[in-house]
């Protein structure tokens, strides 16, 4: 289990994926969030959500939670799954107030 | 868990970090038990994130159902539905760091893994979700 070796199960390149496709997931449902909002003309809530699709995708790019074996082999995961979640509850958010704002 | 297994000699000048005392966050989860076989971890990672992945699938649910009722003219019941999924998924994403946390502790000690009892809840609201939507599909059919 020491970086260098290869795990035969490939548990660090399955974690890389999952993070991978977790983003995406996350930056696809903010900008359909996004166009949902300006079809239905609520600008402010499109704009949130276009930010949110940035600041997804910004930090995923720039430094991406590898899912790897760091070097001292201690995974540092918290920060990115709270990030992450947050994300996604934000978007939670904003779609039941894109929603809740048609009601009324 | 790095150094199990291996001389020291080899160890000691790749794992320059074994030593040190681990300050990683969340304290409640790295201030107990003992360093785990990293493949549990990413394991345990991967769960967490599948849980995410599970609340993001309700809220782009939610979202698809709303933007849909605008350009179908649907009443205000399809938006409640919408809202109602849409926060769920924001509490199932919260639910995978929960979920996480208590893992990874379980892992650390060596105890069993506790159940996971947010798989319930979700099975019972998609099934709500369903009932609720299929409900309204079969008002509008008898309204025509």
């Amino acid at each position: 289990m020491t970086p260098p070796t290869r795990d035969p199960g490939l548990q660090p390149e399955r974690t890389a994926l999952a993070w991978q496709r977790t983003v995406l997931a996350v930056v696809i449902g903010a900008i359909l969030l996004a166009v949902a909002g300006l079809r239905a003309g609520q600008p402010v809530l499109a704009a949130c959500a276009g930010v949110l699709a940035v600041a997804t995708l910004v930090p995923a790019v720039l430094r991406p939670p590898s899912g790897g074996l760091p070097r001292d082999g201690r995974l540092r995961s918290w920060g990115f799954l709270v990030r992450v979640a947050s994300l996604v509850g934000t978007l939670g958010l904003l779609g039941a107030a894109s929603a809740l704002v048609r009601l009324l | 868990m790095t150094s199990e297994g291996e001389a020291p000699g080899d160890a000691a000048p790749r794992d320059p970090a074994a030593s040190l005392p681990d300050d990683r966050r969340p304290r409640s989860v790295y201030g107990v038990g003992e360093e785990p076989d990293i493949r549990f971890s990413l394991a345990n990672e991967r769960t967490a994130l599948a849980w995410v992945r599970t609340g993001l699938g309700l809220v782009a649910g939610g979202v698809a159902l709303t933007s849909f009722a605008s350009f179908a003219d649907l009443t205000g019941f399809v938006d409640l539905i919408a809202a109602v999924a849409c926060l769920a998924g924001a509490g199932f994403a919260g639910y995978a760091l929960l979920s996480w946390k208590r893992v990874e502790r379980a892992i650390r000690r060596g105890e069993p893994l506790p159940s996971p009892n947010g798989l319930p809840v979700l099975v019972a609201g998609v099934v709500v979700l369903a009932l609720l939507v299929a409900g309204y599909a079969v008002t509008e059919v008898w309204r025509r």
